[in-house]
């Protein structure tokens, strides 16, 4: 496979071509590279990956976008350690650089933002100083500094951040580089002043890298591809290697989208930028690709010498070893849903990851991998993800699983969930987990329901993941009101009774606005009603708050904000003003709730309120936490036994 | 007057089981995001103990979790964990040095959070989802709940062995306590749920574990809701129900009030500006008829007056000051001195207190720049107290000129005079404040004048000079000879690209509220801002008999409102003045009768008929003057700046930035 072919860059050879690019994972401490770090990318040395990039330092004290971002001068015995691990691991290391300007934050500084032009920030509106040029010479001075104190720290390459949430990008786009002067004349000159003191700083032998946003999706005043290909040209001799990424202060979340959109996005951007400059220049593409075909092929069709693969190495830290072993089938899916290893959010959310939990907690963590001292005989009962990772982590362990599955299939609620509009790919979580239960001998027993009586005969340990239920419901519901919880709905959407939907979210997650996007396809008349201002209220963490809401006005989906539901009446619905309480009413054939689900915990009682849970039938919540406690009962389970 | 006589109740001292409070005025528990790593800090000990130097009659602390599964935001002090007791006593000792008594709140969160930090699933006593954290909790078991009970006792030890003279349970805003007293969220249908006295269980059986874990030495007190200001949710008759069950049990020493849950009607427990003070007294008032245990009052206390009114009318014995003490430190000592205005009076504005809290940022105030600093603060204060002639010693004195009297040029003044310079400070119009004026006349934002009226008051105390009506032009300004020179020049309106020149039905919001524009009929406010300035002048101009629709490119008008506080009393009066709010919407063209914006999501165009529009949108700097100063030539003139005129930001941008520049002289 040509991507698991070395990869030489100034003099360094990387073992294959796949990246574990730069972001976000709020493990510092204070504002170092924490050995929380050194354990998270360590994890992905082990796992195979050629490159390791560092989470982005920040390379003067004007920037400090979010809490935990790294500083560089508080870096360098971080990024030493790092080093350290890794190299011994067999991968390179490289250690991000960059400034936030404008996209950054003053909460923390508590002083104000500097940026080429007086652009506000889209979501704080805050409005930054317009840098002069002592300002700029101390940045460009910044970086240089930082390049020679990571050279000094024993990286293998830097790489300078002029993609999403950089300064550099915002002295390159004409979005955000009103100047007249000359940085404003020359939107080049400032990216080359950096780039020039950055190799000047970490010296001759050290890979120098740029991230560069090749496309800003806003053509008015933006980089476009066309633009990008002269930018790239411009400053191809100051580096060793362009990433290709899009995105700008319009558009953050398109840089690192969920999965409503398509894997791959950007390999038509990387091809261009190759064809453009790939003879000078190295070029790696990124933009969810996650799959090892799809990156080999961009890499085989010289779209790129090299591919990010980073949430696919979140989602398994053994994605390359993997693939060089010729087991790519074995590689657990990221599923590209954001939901936890998105983490530029003010909560401070430590990297993770819904398949595999133990991503960014390496430090903590007790290892799954080893085999149990006394192999017990464990009879698991449900088959949704829950159940499917208890019997894989068991199984995979030495225990004798079967498990029991009421339904004639498995997956249980994420196959459900799956069928929402864009959420296909959930679907593969299901997908793996089953063909892994397979390979490691788990025995399964589809269409049985369990007793309590049953479970009194059972020899070995027992874990109940019997999922949820249906809610409370919190409205009124006239006799012959038809309403249906968002699985039922999902369960076979096409047959919902003819007529106008109402959608009831009190939740704002993303299972409301799939239900609701996925009967606009079907060219259903659809309300979502939800007692928030925004509809999909929870969706910032993942990226999709913003592009959930254009898809839906888009579609035509219409918007009860700031509703609660009251009444489901034959026909129509009553909904209240959450802060006037007017009410009105909407008509409605069917209504679906989707709402808080209850735990089906109808087992666990019935057999005496002992026996451990895991997942919904605890309280259902999402994949992370069935995941997670999936693991946790199975190693309670040998502490036991 | 002397303070005895000014305030009948205030300074007198009153007994709390074993525990004598030196006066009533009580620095209740609320979040600061101060703890590391889970841990109490020194930014703790030097918040608690400057308030204790400020003469507070009873401290009680933030919450301290009681279990692992309690976990709701990052910067919870882990109660649970030994490793606090060394913090507990940096925290006693640093108050008991003033005489200070200071209680340990304790609390587990219940349902009311999320798994996110912990990795646990959240407890509660039924599986109903939080309206704001929004996730299922787990339904405890019994032998869950009574983890729980060993919990709060296990950690009322630690706080005993901390050195704390008592303990607070918090069962009132965020609690599992609460989540079993509130008919709303407990649907339990075994002795924990039903009946009041069932949903009360969980409550007595903490109060019995922890005075056996603290004995009769420490005082125990409980904070009781008294409205939820939910559906379904607890009331008065309930609260004053259970603080006699509490009563009856005899193991109590006072009780506490609050109103609202924290994750639902947050707005009405930390309110704002817009809600009258002593709000809430409707509930020490209906407790203290029930019950004889000394009661607390809460809710939006910011003057001593206010307060000993409260305790003379009988509605409480004790009164929370939080925010007022949060804003001037030295709340409590300033009263007794009788220098009551002197205190630097809380706007209640929620921007740097509230506002930082639920950002998981450290606890600040818009006015106040030491608030959350006290540890890190290096500077030598002469005095304490009164701001007096305050002044740093050994300094060469400067001849300091400020440039401009809004919060920026104000706090400069007197940052700098404190260090011992010489100021003057110069301002254009004809009285100090800056855009602050314009702001605070708008009637339900009024109180935020009292920014400027404590800045102008701290400047007259420290014998700042301030010259209205002064253009200072680059002369003006060298002809007074300064050594330095702090620019505080502030920002001017300024138009989009799409208002065509010479419109005059075109204008900034400012325009109105400084009372150059009068717009009538139908008006557009333009919201680019997202904080007060487009919904207060929407609301003045729908008052004045406007039609009034207010758009907003983003996705909610006034977004953050919500930061404040003030998003959900917004709705309520757009609602009742008939403003419209239309959100995903960019200005692009206006000709005369007609706005057109683009409705981004889709594409489209739409237009809005109307006789005015009116811009919150981003002024533009005024550093002319700062630029033509940095460039006179000889090295012997030093130039600062700060607020406005670097970046136009809110006021704690220019007071935290004015602070800097009186520092930097």
């Amino acid at each position: 496979m040509k991507l698991l072919e070395p990869l030489v860059l100034r003099g360094r050879t990387a073992r294959n071509r796949i990246v574990f690019g730069p972001h976000e994972t709020n493990l510092g401490r204070s504002r170092s590279v924490s050995d929380r770090h050194v354990a998270y990318y360590r994890r992905r040395a082990v796992g195979g990956a050629g490159i390791v990039v560092i989470e982005e330092a920040s390379v003067h004290p004007s920037d400090w976008p979010y809490e935990r971002c790294p500083s560089a001068t508080a870096s360098v015995d971080g990024w030493r350690a790092v080093a350290g691990a890794c190299r011994a691991e067999g991968a390179l290391v490289l250690a991000a650089l960059g400034h936030s300007g404008g996209q950054g934050s003053s909460a923390y500084s508590q002083a104000p933002l500097w940026a080429p032009s007086r652009v506000p920030e889209v979501n704080t509106r805050e409005v930054p100083k317009w840098m002069e040029p002592a300002d700029v010479r101390a940045v460009v001075d910044g970086f240089g500094e930082a390049a020679r104190l990571a050279a000094r720290a024993g990286v293998d390459g830097v790489e300078v951040n002029a993609g999403q949430h950089s300064l550099i990008r915002q002295f390159l786009s004409g979005l955000t580089n009103h100047r007249t002067d000359e940085w404003g004349q020359d939107k080049l000159r400032f990216a080359c002043e950096v780039l020039t003191a950055v190799r000047r700083g970490a010296g001759d032998e050290v890979i120098v890298g740029l991230r560069l946003s090749c496309d800003e999706l806003a053509p008015w005043a933006g980089i476009t591809p066309d633009t990008a290909v002269e930018v790239a040209l411009g400053l191809a001799d100051l580096v060793d290697y362009v990433t290709v990424v899009r995105g700008s202060i319009y558009t953050v979340s398109a840089t690192r989208p969920d999965c409503h959109t398509e894997p791959g996005f950007n390999v038509d951007l990387a091809r261009a930028v190759t064809d453009a400059v790939g003879g000078r220049v190295a070029v790696i593409a990124q933009g969810s690709i996650v799959d090892p075909a799809m990156a080999e092929e961009a890499v085989a069709a010289g779209v790129c010498v090299a591919v990010e693969m980073t949430r696919a190495q979140i989602a398994d830290p053994d994605l390359a070893r993997k693939v060089a072993a010729g087991e790519a089938h074995l590689v657990r899916p990221c599923i590209l849903c954001n939901q936890a290893c998105q983490v530029r959010d003010a909560r401070n959310p430590i990297v993770s990851c819904v398949v595999e939990p133990s991503s960014g907690h390496e430090w903590e963590d007790p290892p799954l991998d080893g085999t149990a001292v006394s192999p017990a005989d464990v009879f698991v009962v449900g088959g949704g993800v829950a159940g499917l990772e208890t019997a894989r982590v068991a199984a995979s362990r030495g225990h004798r699983v079967t498990l029991a599955e009421a339904t004639d299939h498995l997956g249980g609620m994420v196959r459900v969930a799956s069928r929402g509009a864009g959420r296909d790919r959930l679907a593969l979580a299901a997908d793996w987990l089953e063909s892994e239960c397979d390979r490691l001998g788990v025995k399964v027993e589809t269409a049985r329901e369990v007793t309590a009586e049953e479970l009194d005969g059972v020899a070995g340990e027992v874990v109940l993941c019997t999922g949820s239920r249906a809610g409370r419901r919190t409205y009124e519901v006239d006799g012959g009101a038809a309403v249906l919880s968002a699985a039922e709905a999902l369960a076979d959407i096409a047959a919902l009774p003819e007529g106008p939907v109402v959608v009831w979210d009190p939740i704002g997650g993303p299972i409301g606005i799939s239900v609701v996007e996925a009967l606009r396809a079907l060219g259903r008349d659809v309300h979502l009603v939800t007692p928030d201002l925004i509809a999909g209220n929870e969706l910032s963490r993942t990226g999709d708050l913003a592009p959930a809401n254009v898809r839906l006005q888009a579609a035509g989906a219409r918007l009860e904000r700031r509703s609660l539901l009251r009444r489901v009446r034959t026909g129509a619905v009553d909904v209240e003003d959450r802060f006037t309480g007017a009410s009105r009413t909407i008509g409605a054939a069917v209504t679906i709730d989707a709402g808080y689900r209850l735990p089906d915990d109808a087992l666990w009682r019935a057999s005496g309120e002992h026996l451990p849970r895991a997942g919904d039938a605890v309280a259902p919540r999402t994949i992370h936490e069935a995941v997670l406690e999936a693991r946790r009962r199975v190693l309670e389970l040998e502490t036991r036994a | 007057m002397t303070a005895t006589a000014r305030y009948r109740h205030l300074f007198t001292p009153l007994r709390v089981g074993p525990v004598v409070v030196p006066n009533r005025i009580v620095f209740s528990a609320h979040l600061t995001n101060y703890a590391q790593d889970g841990l109490p800090s020194e930014q703790h000990a030097a918040y608690y103990a400057a308030r204790a130097a400020g003469g507070a009659g009873l401290i009680v602390t933030e919450e301290h979790s009681t279990h692992p599964t309690d976990w709701p935001y990052e910067k919870l002090i882990h109660g649970f964990h030994p490793e606090v007791i060394p913090g507990y006593r940096r925290i006693t000792e640093a108050v008991h040095r003033h005489g200070t008594p200071i209680f340990a709140q304790i609390n587990h969160n219940g349902g009311q959070a999320s798994s996110m930090y912990s990795r646990l699933p959240v407890w509660a006593a039924s599986p109903v989802g939080d309206p704001l954290f929004r996730e299922v909790p787990k339904e405890v078991d019994r032998r869950e709940i009574a983890e729980i009970v060993a919990g709060y006792a296990l950690v009322a030890e630690h706080c005993k062995a901390g050195g704390f003279d008592g303990i607070e349970l918090q069962c009132s805003h965020s609690s599992i306590v609460r989540g079993f007293l509130s008919p709303a969220v407990n649907v339990r249908s075994d002795e924990y749920g039903g009946s009041l006295g069932n949903r009360a269980r969980l409550l007595l059986q903490i109060t019995a574990a922890v005075r056996e874990a603290i004995g009769r030495d420490l005082a125990l007190g409980v904070r009781l809701c008294g409205d939820e200001l939910i559906e379904g949710g607890t009331t008065i008759d309930d609260a004053v129900e259970v603080a006699r069950m509490v009563e009856g049990q005899g193991l109590t020493d006072y009780v506490n009030t609050s109103i609202g849950v924290a994750t639902a009607s947050l707005f009405m427990i930390e309110a704002s500006m817009q809600v009258p003070p002593g709000y809430a007294l409707f509930i020490p008032s209906a407790l203290r008829k029930a019950i004889d245990l000394p009661v607390v009052g809460v809710g939006r206390f910011k003057d001593p007056v206010q307060a000993d009114r409260a305790l003379a009318e009988g509605h409480c014995d004790l009164v929370g000051v939080v925010r007022g003490q949060i804003a001037d430190a030295d709340f409590a000592a300033k009263a007794r001195a009788g220098q009551v205005d002197d205190i630097r009076l809380c706007l209640s504005c929620n921007q740097e207190c509230v506002g930082r809290m639920g950002l998981n940022r450290w606890l600040g105030c818009i006015e106040n720049p030491r608030t959350g600093r006290e540890a890190h603060d290096d500077r030598v204060e002469a005095a304490v107290g009164a701001a007096g002639a305050s002044v740093r010693l050994g300094v060469k004195p400067k001849k300091v000129v400020v440039v401009g009297a809004g919060p920026a040029g104000l706090q400069a003044a007197s940052s700098a005079t404190r260090q011992g310079h010489s100021v003057v400070v110069l301002e254009r119009e004809d009285r100090p404040g800056g855009q602050v004026i314009g702001a605070a006349s708008v009637p339900s934002r009024a109180e935020f004048g009292d920014l400027v009226r404590n800045q102008v008051r701290d400047c007259r105390q420290l014998g700042v000079e301030i010259r209205c009506g002064v253009v200072a032009d680059r002369d003006v300004v060298l002809a007074l000879e300064p050594d330095v020179v702090v620019v505080a020049t502030g920002a001017e309106p300024q138009r989009p690209y799409w208002a065509p020149e010479g419109a005059t039905t075109i204008v900034d919001v400012r325009d109105v509220v400084e009372g150059r524009a009068w717009p009538t009929g139908r008006v557009v406010v333009v919201d680019e801002l997202g904080f007060h300035q487009a919904t207060s002048v929407a609301e003045l101009l729908a008052d004045r008999g406007c039609e009034v629709t207010v758009t907003t490119p983003g996705m909610v008008v006034g977004q953050d409102l919500g930061i404040t506080l003030d998003l959900e009393h917004w709705q309520v009066k757009a609602a009742a003045k008939g403003i419209g709010q239309r959100t995903d919407l960019v200005p692009m063209s206006w000709d005369g009768a007609q706005l057109g914006l683009l409705h981004h999501p889709t594409g489209q165009m739409v237009d809005i008929a109307c006789d005015w529009v009116v811009l919150a949108v981003p002024p533009r700097p005024m550093e002319e003057l700062y630029h033509e100063l940095a460039a006179v030539p000889g090295a012997r003139l030093r130039v600062h700046r700060a607020g406005d005129c670097v970046a136009p930001r809110r006021a704690h941008a220019a007071v935290i930035e004015g602070e800097r520049a009186g520092e930097l002289v």
